[in-house]
Order: structure tokens, then C-alpha cells, then sequence
């Protein structure tokens, strides 16, 4: 049992020794490409399942501890990211707002509007009254126009000398006489005063019974009543409304300027509304004038077409070909179809009348201007000529070219 | 030692191995726990001197080839370790909660010492810190590590009655 007993700790003396002798001929004897080539071979084949737990440890770690201030990066860009949309906004308002004084050139002062709600002067009449940093010693005057690069604003009421109060197009009492951008209707041009969706709002009054305008007509000021200058925008206008009064139109009327959008505005010196200022807003004028003849021209092709299309299907069923047959001798090109829509005075052969004596079931319609225009083009007719060919010609006396009808 | 008490210890020696290599990366701290040193501690208690030497330079190459620079200085410190705890299992193989601390808290700053002199990494001021500062904060750091783990692990490593 001794001998047992001594045996085994000579063994483990023994295994200490070789353990101690083999630690130290690693550590100091051994040279250094040797040990790195058995810590490689330990790293890639015992250790290599720890290693890699090791570094996705440490790999949480950095992720763990970068997380705050990662959040927080990310929180302040959102914050910025947030502004972004508000300041190019406002850039893009003084990008026109500078484009506007290169127009006005002279005669005007410069101001930032504060509404109410930033002036903390909260009653009901000062939600249409704007304060504006511009006085009488930059050379604001009272009642001078109030305008943006979108068109009018207001017009200044009272003034100090570092500061003024305009009232807006908003306001109760607010008036400017209009008129359309062509000049063919004139009206006053006031505060809708609705509620909801239409609050803010204008209306355009006094428009003479015969005058009707359309949707998307641009309205100006006209510069009678000597306070705010011909050719400022006021808006767009929605649509009528209808009133008591019957010897006159009311037009509701979208303005040019919506008052969240009021931020930096010019203030027009009494020079200048003398001058005039019909040039600053041409370029909107004449855009106007163009959208609404080229959106008349585009209403024009598709009543035409629409018209074409109705009159092929009556050729095809055979109902009234040969009425379409003489429809198909008038000539009138595409050109004039535009040309009838958009108003210019385009000559016309006359067409040939129904032969009383062989009346037809599809008479031509009178000759007045209405139904001219409501007669299918030249081009359509050319169209409707191959469905004739479906007919059977004995039942077409003569279709000659010359478009005769017997 | 019965063929269940030896996979029970393998498994126990198993999980620390498993945390040298995740808790303590993942906690990163200036005196980390050192659970190589716990895993060897209790295995080398559990053993014969020359078997607990075995392990001891098994263990510690295998963890020098992580750090090249000092590949074998570990392993021999290690060695010495597995191997005095082996013997000196008599006085502190007791079921006492703060004598296994106090087994763990030596036989960690033993490590230390041993490597510091071996390596021979550090001098002077630095060495001395090291020895007498973080070394000692490390083998506390690792020592209630191991009492809190032999509370864990007490189902795995409590000798069966057999």
C-alpha cells in the first residue's frame, strides 16, 4: 500500500516535471517560428470553436457599448432630418422672394410677417393681421400693398416707426378690385369668410352676368381704386357660387398666397404702385393664358373625337351612311377643329344643304356657328370611308369623290 | 472517481471553459474573472497532482496560443497551479463556501505572480502595480466568480454519496 502510494506520487512528480519541462521549452528554449506554428496549429484546430466565441463576444461588447451613442447619432439626424423639409421651404420662399425684388428692381422694403399666433396678440380680428418689421423709417406708408412672389398679401394698415400692422386678404374688410388675366371680366375681389376647408378663401364679386369664367382662370388686381397696382395676382378661380343676386356672378376664388405660406414679404412704396407693376407677374399671366388655350384645345380634340367616334359607329351599322357620306364631302381639317376651340375665326366653305325634294332620315343640322362646331372634322370622315366600302354598292347610288348625294 | 462524477465534472469544467470565452469578453472589465483558472481549480482538487499538471499545461497552452508572445509562460504557470492545488486539496477541499474563495482568490493571484516573474512582460513600477493592485483585484474578481458558481453548479459538483 505504501509502495502503491509512493509510486503514484513519483508518477506525479514525474508528469509535473514533463508538464513544467515541455511549458518551458515552449516559453524559452523553442525558437519563435516554431511556437507560432504550434499556436497556429492549436488556434485553427482545439481553440478555433473558442476563438470564435471569443470574438462574437467581444463583437456584442462593442455593439452593446456603441449602441448609445449610435441612438443618439441617429436621433439627432432625425431631429435635423425633421427641419430639413421646413428650411427648404423656406429656402425656396426666399429664393422667389429675392426673385421677386430682382423683378421690382426699386420701390420696395423688405419684411418678415409675423402672424398673431407668434406675436401671442390672440383675439379673433388678428388672425388676418400680420406684423410686419419694416416702419415708416424704411418707408412703409399706410395702405401700401402687401404682395409675395405668389401674388398679394394685404395691404398695411398702420404703421411705426420700426414696425407696421397689415391686414391680409383674409380680413373682413378687405376688398381689391380685380379682373381676369385677360381682361375680359372685372369684379371685387373679397374674403370668402366660410368655415372649415373654406375659411380661408376668397371670393371674387360683381362679375357681370355675361361673363363666365371657367375653373383655373387667373385673377389680378386691376389697379382701379389707386391702392394696390394692376397685374398682382389674387388667385385662381374654383368655381361660382350662386347667390341671390341675379344681375351678377360670384366666383369663388383660391388665392395666390395661402397664409401659412405668408413669411417674407415686399411692402410696394407709393413710387412704385405708381409705376405699375404689370411686368413683375407677366410671365404667370401669360403661363395662365397658355394653359387655358392649350387646356380649351385639349377639350376641343376629345368633344371631336368623341364626335368622330359616334359618327364612324352610325357609318358602320348603316343607319345613316349616306348622311355620313355627305358629312364626308365637307372638309375641314384637324387644324380647325383646334383652331374653332380655341376661339380664332377660321374660314369655312359653306355646306352644301338637304335636297329638299329627297329628304333623308339624317338631315344636316343648321349652318350657325354651334352646330359648325359640332360637325364631324374632314379627318373623320376619311375615316368612316373605308367602313362604305362594307356596304353593298347597289345600294350607294353614286359615291362619287366629289361627295354629291343622290 | 465514479464514471458520473467525472462527466459531471467534464460538463461543469465544460461550462466555465464556455465562459472564459463569452462572459468575460463580453463583460470587458480591467480585472476580469478568470474562469480557466476556476475550471482548473476545481478539477485539480477532483484529481491526482500529475493528472491536475496535465490539465493544468493542456489548459494553459491552449490559452497562450491566443497570445503568442507569451505562448508557454501561461502553460507553466498553469502547471504549477493544477499542480499545488492538487496537494494542497487536504486543507482546502472543504464544503465552506469562503474557503473555495479564498482557494480561488490564491490560486488566481499564484497564476499572476507566476506569470508576471516568468514573462517577464512588465518591470519595475508597472510590475509592482500589477502584482499588488490589479492582480489581487482580478483573483477577487475571479474568486466571487467561483463562489457564486459553485452555487450554480452545486448539483454538478457535489461528490456522490456512493
Amino acid at each position: 500500500m505504501a509502495r502503491t502510494a509512493r509510486s503514484g506520487t513519483r508518477l506525479d512528480t514525474v508528469l509535473f516535471a514533463v508538464c513544467g519541462a515541455f511549458s518551458l521549452l515552449f516559453a524559452g528554449i523553442l525558437p519563435g517560428n516554431v511556437r507560432e506554428s504550434f499556436a497556429a496549429g492549436l488556434r485553427r484546430t482545439v481553440v478555433a470553436p473558442l476563438v470564435s466565441l471569443q470574438r462574437r463576444a467581444e463583437l456584442s461588447r462593442s455593439a452593446f457599448l456603441t449602441h448609445d451613442a449610435i441612438t443618439a447619432q441617429r436621433d439627432s439626424v432625425a431631429v435635423r432630418a425633421l427641419g430639413v423639409a421646413e428650411i427648404e421651404s423656406e429656402n425656396r420662399h426666399l429664393r422667389a422672394l429675392l426673385g421677386l425684388g430682382a423683378k421690382l428692381q426699386w420701390g420696395f422694403v423688405a419684411a418678415e410677417a409675423m402672424h398673431a399666433e407668434d406675436t401671442h396678440a390672440r383675439t379673433p380680428s388678428e388672425d388676418y393681421t400680420l406684423t410686419l418689421t419694416a416702419g415708416s423709417r424704411a418707408g412703409v406708408r399706410p395702405f401700401s400693398p402687401v404682395v409675395a412672389p405668389g401674388g398679394l398679401v394685404g395691404m398695411v394698415r398702420s404703421v411705426d416707426p420700426t414696425m407696421s400692422l397689415a391686414i391680409t386678404w383674409a380680413d373682413p374688410d378687405f376688398r381689391v378690385s380685380a379682373m381676369t388675366a385677360d381682361g375680359s371680366a372685372f369684379g371685387i375681389v373679397q374674403a370668402h369668410l366660410g368655415t372649415g376647408p373654406e375659411r380661408f378663401l376668397l371670393e371674387l364679386r360683381g362679375v357681370p352676368f355675361r361673363n363666365t369664367l371657367t375653373p383655373g382662370v387667373l385673377v389680378v388686381s386691376s389697379g382701379w381704386g389707386g391702392v394696390f397696382p394692376r397685374g398682382i395676382p389674387v388667385g385662381t378661380v374654383l368655381g361660382e357660387v350662386k347667390t341671390a343676386e341675379g344681375w351678377a356672378r360670384t366666383y369663388l376664388v383660391r388665392p395666390a398666397v395661402p397664409p401659412p405660406e405668408i413669411s417674407s414679404v415686399m411692402i410696394l412704396q407709393p413710387q412704385r404702385v405708381s409705376a405699375g407693376v404689370e411686368t413683375v407677374w407677366a410671365s404667370v399671366i401669360a403661363a395662365d393664358s397658355a394653359a387655358r388655350k392649350v387646356s380649351a384645345a385639349g377639350d376641343s380634340i376629345a368633344r371631336l373625337a368623341a364626335q368622330e367616334e359616334v359618327a364612324a359607329r352610325r357609318a358602320a351599322l348603316g343607319t345613316d351612311s349616306l348622311a355620313a357620306a355627305q358629312q364626308a364631302a365637307v372638309p375641314k381639317t384637324h387644324a380647325e377643329s383646334v383652331a374653332v376651340a380655341t376661339g380664332a375665326i377660321v374660314s369655312r366653305p359653306t355646306p352644301v344643304p338637304a335636297r329638299p325634294a329627297t329628304p333623308r332620315p339624317a338631315t344636316p343640322k343648321p349652318t350657325d356657328s354651334a352646330s359648325a362646331r359640332r360637325r364631324p372634322p374632314a379627318d373623320s370622315a376619311r375615316r368612316t370611308a373605308p367602313r362604305l366600302d362594307t356596304l353593298i354598292p347597289s345600294t350607294i347610288p353614286s359615291a362619287q369623290p366629289t361627295g354629291g348625294r343622290q | 472517481m465514479s464514471i458520473t462524477a467525472t462527466l459531471r465534472l467534464l460538463i461543469a469544467f465544460a461550462i466555465l471553459v464556455l465562459l472564459n470565452y463569452t462572459l468575460r469578453p463580453l463583460l470587458g472589465w480591467r480585472t476580469p474573472m478568470d474562469f480557466l483558472i476556476i475550471a482548473l481549480l476545481l478539477a485539480s482538487v477532483r484529481v491526482r497532482p500529475g493528472v491536475a499538471a496535465l490539465i493544468g499545461c493542456a489548459m494553459g497552452l491552449a490559452a497562450d496560443s491566443i497570445t503568442p508572445a507569451s505562448f508557454g509562460w501561461g502553460a507553466l504557470a498553469m502547471t504549477a497551479v493544477g499542480y499545488s492545488a492538487s496537494w494542497l486539496k487536504a486543507v482546502f477541499f472543504a464544503d465552506n463556501l469562503l474557503l473555495n474563495g479564498l482557494f480561488f482568490f490564491l490560486g488566481k493571484w499564484v497564476y499572476e505572480l507566476l506569470f508576471l516573474i516568468a514573462a517577464r512582460r512588465l518591470h519595475g513600477a508597472e510590475m509592482v502595480m500589477q502584482a499588488l493592485v490589479w492582480s489581487p483585484l482580478s483573483a477577487a474578481a475571479t474568486a466571487l466568480a467561483g463562489i457564486f458558481l459553485l452555487v450554480l453548479l452545486r448539483p454538478l459538483l457535489e461528490t456522490s454519496p456512493a
